[in-house]
């Protein structure tokens, strides 16, 4: 697995590479000491796997990930002490790393990273598609969310920003909806209406509704009207 | 010299109080009146009355301990009424009325018992020469004037004694709050930065032992100061400076050629006295501000001069002051520090941020003599 190392001290990059020398699965292909760099080299070395200092001058690693175009690759967070983002991601169940690093610990995140074993990595797709498989990264506030494109069920536009539904949360991305839905997979995900774009996966019932409209019932008890344009649309893609 | 106060008194046990009022007030009781019976005594011998009206010595005696017993007991037995009927807590405006009245009845009943001994158990005339309502009259505008007396010594000391003890609570109460402030206030080395630190060491142990040991030492040094400086109010500037340069001495080794120093320390300064972990607080400042966010880092500089006693103190370090910066990140070390500069030393101690030179932060120190040194 190719990985990047983010953080500003060289002398713990050092440790980090040192520390997975143990692991030849992991293929260090570079290193970043700002945000900035690290950015250029994530367009350039397409990295699957992501070891991110989270505290950073001008930048945190959370800034850092919240501005990454999806998808975004695994991440393992690396923090000397920041109450706050640890607590976060424990929420999240995301993995994080406690500097000095334990090697126990370390050899614990990288076993538990899961395109080791399937080797079904996030790759952009056809046209910088978003794969259902691939993950995206959301945060509010001080919570943040690895959410995996399949288990999004709804996108609701909100001016610019885009309100993401999953599981029991809904917080806000960062990128209007229009622009999300370039990026999303037409196969899965229709726009129900102006506001509204479902994942066809997580539809439950649908009904008739007024002046040829439809109803659509999502798992979760979401309801979203469709126009009679929209139901015509809707019912075209269904019957292929 | 240690932080927590001697000053501070212990809250007097309240049942032992009472108990010393209780005292005070027999005390008061038997002089006032003893004194009142000395008068009496006093006045009888020296101004004797008409031979014709004058009374042998065991009736005289007996009608001055009549007076006495009966005084003593009237103000005695008004004293629960005054308690139940929560006098202490009137305004004077309240009480002054009340006083009067009291001591006008007290009288009455006074003058009451006065005369029926006299005149009816001892069976004495009346006077020939004036009328005995003029004499009751008199003898209780008289008496009335006694416990009006009594009454104002009575809420005097009440009033005083409420004075001296809100007083003595407001005392304790301020220094407890500025022990709080204090301990709240002193500042500690920044977690995040131990943790850092202990992360490079481990690379530094197999890259440079040497260096290596010398940063286990350095970091014991600068934990220990932080650690022990919680209970001092001041250490010489030298011990600070000491410390400085070790905490120095990890952020070089964490930001390597991105940090780089300038010390200008007059000699003169070194005995003079520092809240600890100041100089610190404000070269963790300009680290964190001035070199972390930058690429390619930048100098600090430590000026420390003596004028005349005060210890004058500038950290300088690349950056511009944002004011209008989340103030929350901003200001919150520089703040603490300049509030547990003044709550030591004072409003002549003085900590200001500013910036001379475009892309150039100081942050400059004043710290006065102080005046018990």
């Amino acid at each position: 697995m190719r990985a990047l190392l983010v953080d500003d001290e060289r002398l713990a990059r050092s440790e980090l590479r040192r520390l997975l020398s143990e692991f030849p699965e992991i293929e260090i292909v570079g290193e970043a000491s700002q945000t900035k760099q690290a950015r250029e080299q994530m367009a350039a070395l397409k990295p699957e796997l992501l070891f991110l200092d989270v505290q950073m001058p001008g930048e945190t690693g959370i800034d850092f990930l919240a501005a990454l175009e999806p998808p975004v690759p695994h991440v393992i967070f690396t923090t000397a002490y920041d109450e706050f983002a640890v607590k976060g991601f424990e929420l999240n169940a995301l993995d994080y790393l406690l500097k000095p690093v334990d090697p126990a610990r370390l050899a614990a995140a990288v076993n538990r990273l899961p395109g080791l074993s399937q080797s079904t990595l996030a790759k952009p797709g056809p046209a910088g598609r978003l794969e259902s498989a691939d993950k995206v990264f959301v945060r509010e506030g001080e919570k943040c969310w690895f959410v995996e494109v399949s288990q999004i069920r709804l996108l609701e536009s909100e001016g610019n920003y885009t309100r993401v539904h999953f599981a029991d949360a809904q917080p806000q991305l960062f990128r209007s909806l229009n622009a999300m839905e370039e990026r999303l997979d037409p196969k899965f995900f229709f726009r129900a209406n102006r506001r509204q774009i479902i994942n066809i996966a997580w539809i439950a019932s649908i009904e008739p509704w007024f002046s040829s409209g439809l109803l659509v019932h999502l798992k979760g008890g979401t309801k979203v009207e469709l126009s009679r344009r929209q139901a015509q649309d809707f019912r075209d893609r269904m019957s292929l | 010299m240690e932080v927590s106060a001697d000053i501070s008194l212990p809250a007097p046990d309240a049942a032992e109080r009472e108990q010393a009022k209780q005292r005070l007030y027999v005390l008061f009781q038997a002089a006032g009146w003893s004194a009142w019976l000395l008068m009496e005594a006093i006045f009888t011998f020296a101004f004797p009355e008409p031979p014709d009206e004058r009374r042998d010595v065991t009736t005289n005696l007996s009608i001055v301990i009549m007076f006495m017993t009966v005084g003593l007991l009237l103000t005695h037995l008004l004293r629960p009424f005054m308690r139940r009927w929560k006098w202490k807590q009137l305004g004077w405006r309240q009480l002054v009325p009340r006083m009067v009245a009291t001591s006008v009845v007290m009288a009455l009943i006074w003058v009451g018992f006065i005369t029926g001994w006299v005149h009816g158990v001892l069976g004495e005339k009346w006077s020939m020469h004036v009328a005995p309502v003029v004499i009751v009259v008199m003898d209780t505008c008289f008496i009335s004037i006694v416990f009006f007396g009594w009454l104002c010594l009575y809420f005097f000391y009440h009033v005083f004694d409420r004075l001296n003890r809100s007083e003595i609570e407001r005392f304790q109460l301020m220094t407890s709050v500025k022990e709080a402030e204090l301990r709240a206030l002193k500042s500690q080395v920044n977690p995040h930065f131990i943790f850092n630190s202990l992360n490079s060491l481990r690379a530094l142990i197999d890259e440079n032992p040497g260096r290596a040991r010398r940063a286990v030492t350095q970091l014991a040094n600068l934990l220990r100061y932080s650690l022990q400086s919680g209970q001092l109010e001041t250490v010489p500037f030298e011990d600070e400076l000491e410390v400085v340069n070790d905490y120095l001495a990890l952020e070089q080794v964490r930001h390597e050629e991105r940090l780089r120093l300038r010390l200008d320390i007059g000699t003169d300064t070194l005995s003079l006295p520092i809240p600890p972990m100041l100089l610190q607080t404000l070269v963790e400042n300009a680290v964190k501000y001035g070199i972390s966010p930058r690429a390619d880092g930048g100098e600090i500089s430590i000026v420390a001069r003596n004028e005349g006693g005060a210890l004058r103190i500038q950290v300088s370090n690349p950056g511009e002051i944002k004011a209008s910066e989340k103030a929350g990140s901003t200001g919150v070390g520089l703040h603490n520090a300049a509030e547990r500069l003044r709550l030591i030393f004072g409003e002549k101690a003085t900590l200001r941020l500013r910036s001379d030179k475009p892309a150039l932060v100081v942050a400059e120190a004043v710290i006065p003599l102080p005046v018990h040194p």
